[in-house]
């Protein structure tokens, strides 16, 4: 600004040009100014994806960490997870990296075999005694800890129950219901509600449900070694199964999701155009309170007609803490009290899933609506079977997303033969993982 | 960029040339020099954050650079890479459809919008900005959310099929269809060339109307044998300017599928799969070597339009 007024008393051509060079110099202060921090007192940088309403979460947690912390302050920003991810490599790139962060299973290998992340078992400030094994192991990547689940979740199916009970149509028992079950109640809604609504609108293009069909039959959709296991035959049923169902009537015609993906309230739930849907199962409040009329929660259907259980409990997504970070203390300081803190917790209560910390877990449990309750206790039900083991999603896993979903809309508009499909995926798929 | 802007003060020219008499020369050029320089000083300071990416992409399009670590140096390793991409050869296929379709048929529009408005009608000003708005929004990120729900399922266009009786396609999310609404979209977006055309018509004078009306020439035969020749190179420099911008379509693509390039790659224009490369793959070295080959397909057009404008763009001078 001082050069605007030395320049001032001058021609007015050259006014123009300071003014210019100064907003420019400005622009370039403003980025450049934000790590000042001030007396001793360090900033952490907090990064995660989500919603206003689970910033607004978060932001109460940290307040409290924050008041338990004297001298470290917490400056968050969030964005929906497609920018993010995009954000993230950018920074990450760029030698400026968040202190703690938000990391998807999908992406923890890219950024862990590059060294980009810390090993959070190296660090005394965070205690990892209360977290079980099963849960240290999905974020574990040649024998360190590079991402911490932030809860654990599973998906299962969400059903408009006013739409069924109006269609007269009963809903199976989802403890023992089998695929076909589930096929022949979706058809039946369908043509009890004279086609006004489709029994399944479940999505064929995420990954959640062939890697859950996948363990039914025995097999690992990603194994052990970081490699892919599922079988050409288990994904050539999963598309033929939705080709299946939409000739039978059960799911809508092609062409018809237009958004996939996006909050409870933009769902073909609420719309109240299907009956039913896949959701990861920690958002079930949300589709309760986006939806008119009544929403239970089942159990995906073959877990006691196929080979093994397909459930697992997955991290709904991860917290890691960046190799480069300049106050790695304070950074395990908070990802502690993220995990272990009882206080935070009853802010967060179960947005990222089940707290990890079972004591965390049963601490909040009075303060749950009925809605996070009927999550909590799903999630234990599953639990209490004998779950076969889960792996850490392997490099190139968001090749092999994009892969599946494109494949998906070729099979929904009839383009290539679930069969074919099927090849297809398994080949450029294990492109993807091995390069 | 750089065929952007070094092409940019030539058409100027042109557009100037059936006026003016002879460029002048004088005195004046030199002392004025000075504070020229210092006009251009924040373009200089703009043009290091350009130049220093521009040679880095250039050095990175023959590494491994990942984001993360050193990058290495492999030679034509990405451009090898290149011939055997099914999605680059997709991308390219997306994006050629893109540029050959909608860039014809949106200079055609311009032109005849411009003609239309030319013709002297009342409250000029209003319609020729009706018509230019688009431009300014058609790329951006609120209009391409509104494409989505005008051709969508429940959307205006197939209401209005319906109306006759039509069952519209799923526009948005089938593959066949997706890329023809962001053509439509494009074409929609017309209003820029639209009023360069129409300052080129202004130029033409209008002496040579009234020349052909007294030989009884018809209004088709005027607009052949007159118009059409003296705005030529307007029409030249709207076609390349067309062509570049059209090469290096993003955000449409980008909104209209949330960044993946679907329904099953229907989208994919090739800045997008660049982007996908190097910012979801994280392979910044073959992301950087396909800019260059964007840049070098994006030369040979504009070489192969400079070659044949000698035999159709008339210069009146």
């Amino acid at each position: 600004m001082k050069t605007t007024v030395k320049f001032q008393p001058r021609r007015r051509a050259i006014l123009g040009a300071a003014i210019t060079a100064a907003g420019l110099a400005l622009s370039g202060c403003g980025a450049s100014a934000t790590p000042a921090g001030g007396g001793g007192n360090v900033e952490l940088n907090f990064v995660f994806w989500g919603d206003a309403n689970r910033a607004k979460m978060t932001e109460a947690a940290l307040r409290i960490f924050e008041e338990k912390n004297p001298g470290i302050t917490v400056k968050t920003e969030y964005q929906d997870s497609g920018p993010y991810a995009d954000k993230l490599a950018t920074r990450f790139a760029g030698g400026n990296p968040p202190d703690v962060l938000n990391m998807a299973n999908r992406s923890l290998l890219e950024y862990a075999q590059r060294g980009t992340l810390a090993d959070l078992k190296s660090m005394p400030e965070l205690n990892l005694d209360e977290v079980p094994e099963s849960v240290l192991s999905r974020g574990t990547v040649d024998g360190k800890l590079y991402g911490l689940a932030t809860g654990v979740t599973t998906i299962g199916i969400v059903v408009n129950k006013t739409i069924t009970d109006q269609a007269g149509v009963a809903i199976p028992d989802d403890k023992t219901w089998s695929w076909e079950d589930y096929a022949k109640f979706a058809t039946e809604v369908t043509q009890k509600t004279g086609g006004k609504v489709y029994g399944a609108g479940y999505d064929v293009a995420t990954e959640t449900g062939p890697i859950m069909l996948a363990r039914q039959r025995g097999e690992d959709f990603y194994t052990e070694d970081n490699k892919l296991g599922v079988s050409e035959e288990t994904i050539r049923d999963w598309f033929q199964y939705s080709v299946d169902l939409r000739k039978a009537g059960g799911y809508p015609p092609a062409g018809f999701f237009e958004q996939i993906g996006g909050s409870p309230a933009q769902s073909y739930l609420a719309k109240g155009t299907v009956a039913s849907q896949i959701i990861p199962i920690n958002n079930f409040k949300g589709y309760n309170d986006a939806v008119e009329g009544e929403v239970v929660l089942l159990r995906i259907p073959g877990e006691t007609s196929a080979e093994r259980r397909g459930y697992s409990a997955d991290p709904s997504m991860l917290w890691s803490i960046a190799a480069k970070s300049k106050h790695p203390k304070e950074a395990a300081k908070l990802l502690n009290f993220l995990v272990n803190d009882s206080d935070g917790a009853a802010e967060t209560l179960t947005q990222r899933g089940v707290p990890i910390n079972p004591e965390v877990a049963q601490s909040i449990t009075p303060k749950l609506s009925t809605d996070d309750k009927t999550f909590v206790d799903m999630m234990a039900a599953i639990q209490e079977d004998d779950l076969p083991p889960a792996y850490v999603y392997p490099k190139g896993a968001s090749v092999v997303a994009d892969t599946l979903k494109q494949l998906a809309t070729e099979v929904e508009f009839g383009r290539i033969s679930p069969a074919d499909a099927a090849k297809t995926f398994l080949e450029k798929s294990n492109a993807a993982i091995t390069k | 960029m750089s065929v952007l802007t070094k092409q940019a003060p030539g058409a100027a020219a042109t557009l100037a040339a059936p006026g003016d008499a002879k460029p002048r020369r004088g005195p004046s050029r030199r002392t004025n020099q000075p504070s020229g320089y210092l006009f251009l000083l924040p373009w200089f300071v703009g043009m290091l954050f350009t130049i220093i990416p521009f040679f880095a992409s250039l050095y990175l399009a023959f590494t491994d650079y990942n984001l993360f670590t050193e990058p290495n140096f492999v030679g034509l390793a990405n451009f090898q890479a290149m011939f055997e991409d099914p999605r680059l050869l997709q991308s390219l296929k997306v994006t050629f459809i893109y540029t050959f379709v909608s860039v014809p048929i949106s200079l055609a529009a311009a032109l005849l919008i411009a003609l239309v408005l030319n013709r002297g009608l009342q409250g000029l000003s209003i319609y020729r900005s009706v018509y230019y708005l688009p431009s300014l929004l058609g790329g951006s990120v609120a209009i391409v959310m509104l494409w989505r729900y005008i051709f969508g399922n429940d959307g205006i266009v197939n209401g209005f099929l319906g109306f006759f009786g039509i069952q519209g396609p799923a526009w948005v999310t089938d593959p066949e269809f997706a890329l023809s609404t962001l053509i439509v979209l494009n074409v929609w977006t017309f209003g820029s060339p639209m009023v360069i055309f129409l300052a080129g018509l202004r130029q033409v004078p209008a002496m040579y109307y009234e020349a052909a009306s007294i030989d009884g020439a018809s209004k088709w035969r005027q607009f052949r044998s007159i118009t059409l020749p003296l705005i030529s190179p307007i029409i030249f420099f709207n076609l390349i300017m067309q062509l570049i911008g059209s090469f290096q379509t993003f955000t449409q693509g980008y909104v209209m599928s949330g960044g993946t390039g679907g329904p099953a790659d229907s989208t994919l224009f090739y800045n997008l799969y660049l982007y996908q490369k190097g910012f979801t793959e994280f392979e910044m070295g073959y992301a950087s070597a396909m800019a260059w080959l964007l840049l070098m397909i994006i030369a040979i057009f504009t070489a192969i339009n400079f070659i044949a404008s000698k035999f159709w763009v008339f210069y009146d001078n």
